[in-house]
């Protein structure tokens, strides 16, 4: 019985995690590329430089003498995000949408004294949420106002779009959508809903909510399925060109739609999960052989690349 | 990509099969190591008066052969010194009583190591050397006697000649005259004189033998028995009743040929006694005392050359990377969640001094206490490294206390909580709490039962003894679990876990 669903995996082209590590981490992502992906300063440097946008960075405290800096480096901005530059999983971010006499107002209302904000940051240089646990840097980022196209499937928070490109052609993508659960975060562990997008048409089609299949999200109520998502040619495009802006082979875009800016890129990921197939109902495996069958050519540009993943995820 | 990989593993293993190999058919390794045989001790008690001169005994000693192994060899009572000599089979130990003793207890004890079914089982032809001739005139009698058998094969003849010794005459018979001076011969010179002389004369190899029947028994003096070659194996038989001893039953050789096996010259011998008894020597002082007297290349590079209280570390560590593959196989191709691959092995380790169910405890209490902790921590809103050292002080502390309580209740698995790696456990409540934070109570609760469980599965296995055993005669053997990781370290297929998470995709087709 074993043996017989693990054929019928293998024929449905479902990767598993240990041919992700083996056939395509570890045979396509140089070690050397990986801090590129986990350092969001990083990142923002070099997506800067392929003209990939990203959420506008205000300050980036390195040591505790920096954080008296906050106010001035802030001006009169009413809202950003603190976040570790160096953070996994959303953890240590905080979404501030209110400055008071009292201190900071987050997105979920809690409010921060200067005291307890400057150990948050404090937190994040010793390294508490860095995926190492080595001392890390603290961001000060523009807050992203997302785009009102998934208001209907969100509750609270942003919104992400997950692309997984394989040699520079973006494969698979989902939409990560937040849920009470999830307490507003697009974090597919902690209860948020993952919506595949057909790359060829831009639409979401079924989703996974904890490991099971949904149409509808589970607090609005509204399906999730057939919403166009704006910006899409874009957000391939940007995708795509990941490959050349990393040297990663194989590697996971969020990117999030902000309502006046267009899309931003958020964070990298060299190990991307595999939780994108069951919100797709595709097998990732199958694709990234595709993928390796393709003509030559194609992998001349990244608009080349685009147009083929298109045409052929359909 | 995949191919180096599976050439070194299988390269491993052709290097551990070859040296096993090597070892069991060269070295005379067990194939399996727990089954080595039998250990006797035997113990002689020697009374002998002297006269002024002082005294000298001489006994007849096991000599090693074959299948059997002398493990150990004191004198406990009455004599200083004690020259053992070599006389052809034979170790003759000698030794010398002051004078002018009244019944002094001389006391030697011996322990043998003896390999199954191989006391009895000797097979090396007889040497060609003729025995000296003994009495002309038996001898020619004894040839009369056996003349019509002299064309039966040799087996034939050893049955025929042994059947003598209760009165049968195979056919054809010797004249009934010549049986009744026989008679006579074997009242007059006694009946294993006459058995060996009738085996002489029929050209068959005899030798008298004093020795002892391994059984849990005291004997008052040594058995005796004739080994007659019959052109294949040597035979033992009774003298008294020309009965064969069967070839499952162990006799153990003091003194080959027509000497006794106890002597005493200036003194008189008052009583003998000689106490047979079974030891469970284990087996590990076997083959420690087996490798101890090779000069063979592997066996000097043994572990068992260690001193011994160096071996002890040595049976756990080697089997450690059994547990590391089987943590490798639980993640890799089940997919099962622990925290990290040296926590189970560690706890593992610790559980042999705490034991398995104090340790367990010791493990949740802790765990459950330290999450307690850290979540009050958090509040407090200390920095990453002092809040962990606070974790670790707090380990320790709880160390201390459960030390303290078991010395005064007596509870030596307390005692030992020390021994439990601390700092493995401060990590592990600091990854618990942040497993909670993130993946939920019941994703943290499932990574440490799974630790849990996957420690107690090392455990049983850095524990049983059989493999502990196998890994310290062989430790070649580690070449294969280390080609069983590799193996484990390609494999790209579904893990087990996965084939369940991902169903649905395939199901819904």
């Amino acid at each position: 019985m074993i043996l017989a669903l693990a054929r019928k995996l293998k024929e449905a082209g479902i990767l598993g995690m240990n041919r992700r590590n083996a056939s395509y981490i570890m045979k396509w992502n140089p070690r050397s590329a990986f801090s590129l992906v986990d350092d969001k300063v990083l990142t923002r440097e070099v997506a800067e430089k392929y003209g990939v946008a990203t959420p506008p960075i205000f300050l980036v405290i390195e040591s505790h003498g920096q954080i008296v800096g906050i106010e001035e480096a802030l001006g009169d901005r009413r809202e950003f995000v603190l976040k570790p530059a160096r953070g996994s999983g959303g953890s240590g971010i905080i979404l501030v949408v209110d400055r008071r006499k009292e201190g900071f107002v987050s997105q979920s209302g809690e409010v921060y004294s200067r005291e307890g904000f400057t150990y948050q940051i404090a937190d994040i240089l010793s390294g508490i949420h860095s995926l190492g646990g080595q001392e890390d840097r603290a961001i000060l980022q523009a807050l992203v106002h997302p785009d009102p196209v998934f208001a209907a499937v969100t509750h609270q928070g942003v919104p992400d779009i997950r692309i997984i490109s394989y040699l520079g052609v973006p494969v698979m993508a989902m939409v990560r959508l937040p849920t009470r659960a999830s307490d507003g975060k697009a974090n597919l562990h902690r209860g948020a809903i993952g919506a595949g997008i057909d790359i060829s048409t831009g639409k979401t089609v079924t989703a996974v909510h904890r490991a099971e299949i949904v149409s509808h999200h589970p607090d609005t109520g509204n399906p999730v399925s057939g919403i166009p998502v704006p910006f899409w040619d874009k957000m391939l495009l940007m995708a795509a060109r990941a490959m050349e802006m990393t040297g990663l082979g194989y590697l996971g875009m969020d990117l999030v739609i902000d309502r006046e800016h267009g899309p931003f890129l958020l964070e990298l990921n060299a190990r991307p999960g595999l939780a994108i197939q069951i919100a797709n109902r595709k097998g990732l495996w199958r694709r990234l052989e595709e993928v390796e069958r393709a003509p030559r050519e194609i992998f001349s540009t990244p608009e080349s690349r685009v147009e083929w993943a298109v045409k052929t995820f359909g | 990509m995949k191919k180096p990989a599976l050439w070194l593993a299988l390269f491993l293993f052709l290097f551990a099969g070859a040296l096993l190999f090597y070892r069991v058919l060269f070295l005379g390794y067990p194939l399996l190591p727990t089954a080595p045989g039998q250990t006797w001790a035997i113990s002689i008690d020697l009374y002998v008066e002297t006269g002024t001169e002082g005294a000298k005994v001489a006994l007849g000693l096991p000599a090693e052969q074959a299948g059997l192994m002398v493990v150990e060899e004191k004198i406990s009572a009455g004599a200083q010194s004690l020259d053992i000599h070599l006389e052809g089979p034979n170790r003759i130990g000698i030794w010398s009583v002051p004078g002018n003793r009244e019944k002094t207890l001389v006391n030697f004890q011996t322990a043998v190591h003896v390999k199954r079914g191989r006391l009895g089982g000797d097979t090396t032809p007889p040497s060609r050397i003729a025995p000296p001739a003994e009495g002309g005139e038996e001898e020619a009698l004894a040839k009369r006697l056996v003349a019509g058998w002299r064309n039966l094969p040799p087996p034939a003849r050893l049955r025929a000649v042994a059947a003598t010794a209760s009165g049968r005459w195979a056919d054809p018979p010797p004249e009934n005259q010549e049986i009744r001076a026989w008679s006579g011969v074997r009242e007059k010179l006694g009946g294993e004189f006459a058995l060996r002389t009738l085996f002489r004369a029929a050209d068959l190899s005899a030798r008298s033998v004093s020795g002892l029947l391994l059984t849990n028994s005291v004997v008052g003096s040594p058995l005796r028995w004739l080994e007659v070659y019959d052109g294949q194996k040597w035979e033992r038989i009774r003298p008294d009743t020309g009965e064969f001893w069967d070839r499952r039953v162990a006799l153990l050789p003091l003194m080959h040929g027509e000497r006794e096996a106890i002597r005493v010259v200036g003194g008189e011998l008052r009583e003998v006694r000689y106490v047979i008894r079974r030891e469970p020597l284990s087996a590990w002082r076997v083959y420690f005392e087996q490798t101890r007297r090779s000069e063979r290349f592997l066996d000097r590079w043994s572990l068992f050359r260690l001193p011994e209280e160096f071996q002890e570390t040595f049976r756990i560590l080697l089997l450690v990377p059994i547990g590391a593959l089987m943590i490798s196989a639980l993640r890799n191709l089940i997919g099962f969640p622990t925290f990290g691959i040296f926590m189970p092995v560690l706890m593992a380790l610790s559980f042999r001094n705490t034991g398995l169910w104090y340790g367990l405890g010791i493990f949740f209490g802790i765990l459950l206490l330290g999450y307690g902790v850290r979540r009050a921590l958090d509040k407090l809103r200390l920095l990453l490294v002092p809040r962990m050292a606070v974790l670790l002080t707090l380990v320790i502390g709880c160390f201390t206390i459960l030390a303290l309580v078991g010395g005064r209740i007596g509870l030596r698995e307390f005692m030992a909580v020390g021994l439990l790696p601390f700092v493995i456990l401060t990590m592990v409540i600091e990854r618990f709490f942040v497993l909670v934070e993130e993946a939920g109570a019941a994703a943290a609760s499932r990574t440490a039962l799974g630790s849990a469980l996957v420690s107690v599965i090392t455990y049983f296995l850095i524990s049983w003894e059989p493999l502990q055993l196998t890994f310290f005669l062989y430790p070649e053997l580690m070449a294969a679990v280390t080609a069983l990781q590799i193996l484990v370290g390609q494999y790209s297929g579904y893990r087990l876990m996965e084939l369940f998470r991902f169903r649905k995709l395939v199901a819904s087709r």
